[in-house]
């Protein structure tokens, strides 16, 4: 038999303080053990920057964008959560925790886009210098500018590009105070990267401003384009709220079936980091009123496409996004987007 | 491979919250209450919506006291139905987090419908963090993670509980009707143990995540019954077991997925994981309920004639 203790002979009553206190020896054995255990100091990040490349970790791929883009060679950027990941339900590893331990530089979104992390990475800028909630330090710069709804602030600022070019000032205004040397480099990269944002920001507005002015309606999956709406002048409809957990009312999607007949609304989007279960059942309560409305395409909201491709980066996401929305609600959009009219811009001018 | 402070730490954390869970869960697992964990990790939603819509914030404190406060709402009632409804546990299990997940629900659909109230946002730590977030320990030369600090303080209390109450835990455990006879009031040691499992769970869920605290709270228990059926030693057993699974996870987590060229993956679901291998291993070798003893046995039976063989599955007190 194992785990057999030796019964001292009748009484279940003396097998009591034997294995009280080998649990407790248990306990404080694994606590003694431990402290040498700890001692080393394993991998810290490194602290004065040298000539080695400064190490970054992003938590999201449009934080990553901005970084890769003002820090040039001098930085080397490393993202956590990666295409197709709902950074509400991203599940970490210790590679993520060694990249974030490694890192000279930590940037986070805030506003809990990144969950309970946005808790700890809190906590651990007290300890540290160079963490930094990007989306946050904005807003604490122009207040007024933040979404709140139902007491709780929308953390998806990239979807408005005026404001993601204020949280580019941020990080370079972060990366020239954390290594001034190469401030010139910083700052020439973060002026070349603001005027193409600023001409991605014109085109946005002018493609959804193309749109016919009641079909200026977005409903997509959930609650990800506040900022879109109110930077472009479109009225925006989540279907679920904006915690990617709730669940979509009955009566709810009621009203928004009869806003699509109402308005005559061509289309409805879905989002790549979610299912479209409900989308599909906003088409089939549209077909019962004999309204048609078609899945106007596919919104890159919490993440962006794959790494490489065009969508993989900030621009791109944004123009896709864009794009999609003016064709499928009868707005003119060039079908190849921005990227298409820069190229034939570019193609005239010389 | 190469093995840092932080995977010592990782380690750690995991065992602390092994012990802190095998003690309550040894208890649950005889009790036939396995699913206490996931059930409060379910019916915790209304506590976050609650403390949301009190004091406007997403903050881990009010969080943490929300969900503690539904967690034992949960477990409590749970027991109340069990008791006075005349229903089996599972039954009752899940009529109270279903209730109360429904309520979560309706609470942020009218109030919050536009904050991220998931606990998975809210609520749950992870386990791989836990060496981010550091606190000073008098005595203790380095930073000791807090999750650590919080349940190696969650295993000590339940050890304190359970040593000061050891004998009427016991007799309620095994024999209510008996407990009744001696004057211990056993509904009352049930209350109890309920507190203190809901406690433990929102603890460490708060710590380190939802899916290694479910695992560590059932299957090393299960796995150390299959080895006795005594108490003492299902309590050290299970301790050890969860240890070991801590252990053997993490280690498993950076080192299999490197065969197959990927980094590596998620320790907690690693550590899970490794509960579930031990207790495939317990059962398949244990020797008195193990499946090649239980063959064997019964090839000797057969050999030696009927009636020569006591029954292997009685579970005495």
């Amino acid at each position: 038999m194992i785990g057999g203790l030796p019964v001292a002979a009748g009484a279940g009553r003396s097998t009591r303080p034997l294995p009280e206190h080998l649990l407790r020896t248990l306990i404080l054995a694994l606590l003694l053990l431990l402290v040498p255990a700890l001692s080393g100091s394993g991998a810290s990040p490194a602290t004065a920057p040298t000539d080695r490349p400064l190490r970054a970790v992003a938590t999201t791929a449009m934080l990553g964008d901005l970084v890769a883009a003002v820090g040039g060679p001098r930085v080397e950027v490393e993202v956590m959560m990666g295409p197709g990941v709902d950074p509400h339900l991203y599940q970490p590893s210790r590679a993520d925790l060694l990249l974030l331990r490694q890192a000279d530089l930590i940037f986070s979104n805030g506003y809990y886009l990144e969950g309970q992390l946005a808790d700890i990475l809190d906590r651990r800028a007290r300890q540290r210098e160079g963490i930094h909630a990007v989306a946050e330090e904005v807003i604490a710069e122009r207040p007024d500018e933040l979404r709140e709804s139902d007491g709780g602030e929308d953390p998806h600022l990239w979807m408005d590009v005026g404001l993601w070019i204020a949280a580019l000032d941020r990080i370079e205004a972060i990366l020239v105070e954390y290594d001034p040397d190469h401030a010139a480099g910083y700052e020439e990269r973060a002026a070349a990267y603001r005027e193409e944002l600023r001409a991605l920001d014109a085109y946005v507005h002018e493609v959804i401003a193309s749109i016919p002015e009641n079909r200026r309606l977005l409903i997509t999956a959930h609650d990800a384009f506040g900022y879109f709406g109110e930077a472009y002048g479109m009225e925006v409809r989540g279907i679920q709220g904006l915690s990617t957990d709730s669940e979509a009312g009955l009566r709810d999607l009621e009203n928004l079936v009869r806003l699509l007949v109402d308005r005559r609304m061509p289309a409805v989007f879905v989002e790549t980091t979610l299912s479209d279960k409900n989308v599909r059942a906003l088409l089939e309560g549209a077909r019962v009123r004999d309204h048609e409305v078609r899945i106007g395409g596919s919104l890159y909201s919490d993440a962006m496409g794959e790494p490489g491709t065009y969508t993989g980066t900030y621009p791109g996401m944004i123009d896709h996004n864009a794009t999609v929305i003016a064709r499928a609600l009868g707005g003119s959009a060039p079908e190849g987007g921005w990227q298409e009219e820069r190229a034939a811009s570019e193609g005239k001018q010389p | 491979m190469s093995w840092f402070a932080l995977d010592t730490w990782i380690v750690l954390v995991g065992s602390a919250c092994a012990v802190a869970c095998a003690l309550p869960g040894s208890f649950l697992v005889l009790r036939g209450m396995s699913l206490m964990g996931d059930a409060i990790s379910h019916a915790v939603l209304p506590g976050l919506a609650l403390a949301f819509l009190l004091t406007g914030s997403r903050a881990s404190l009010p969080m943490f006291l929300g969900a503690a406060a539904i967690g034992i709402l949960t477990a409590v009632l749970t027991q109340w139905i069990r008791r006075w409804g005349r229903l089996e546990s599972g039954a009752s299990m899940g009529i109270v987090f279903t209730t109360l997940f429904a309520l979560g629900l309706i609470l942020i659909v009218r109030g919050a419908d536009r904050v991220d109230l998931d606990p998975s946002c809210v609520l749950y730590g992870a386990l791989e963090f836990t060496p981010l977030d550091t606190v000073s320990v008098p005595g203790v030369g380095v930073p000791v993670p807090r999750a650590l600090v919080v349940l190696a303080s969650v295993a000590l209390f339940n050890l304190l509980v359970l040593a000061a109450f050891f004998k009427e835990f016991r007799i309620t455990s095994f024999d209510p009707e008996m407990a009744d006879t001696l004057g211990i009031r056993s509904g009352l040691f049930h209350y109890l143990l309920m507190i203190l499992t809901a406690v433990t769970v929102v603890a460490a869920f708060e710590a380190v995540g939802s899916v290694i605290v479910i695992a560590l709270l059932i299957v090393p228990a299960a796995t150390a019954h299959l080895l006795t059926d005594r108490l003492v030693p299902l309590l050290v057993l299970a301790s050890l077991l969860g240890i070991a699974s801590a252990g053997l996870g993490h280690l498993l987590a950076i080192t299999v997925p490197p065969l197959f060229g990927f980094a590596d993956t998620s320790t907690a679901g690693m550590m899970a994981a490794a509960t579930g291998l031990l207790f495939l291993a317990t059962w398949i070798l244990a020797p008195r309920h193990g499946l090649l003893a239980r063959r064997y046995r019964g090839r000797h039976r057969e050999a030696a004639g009927p009636g020569s063989a006591e029954d292997p599955f009685h579970r005495g007190a």
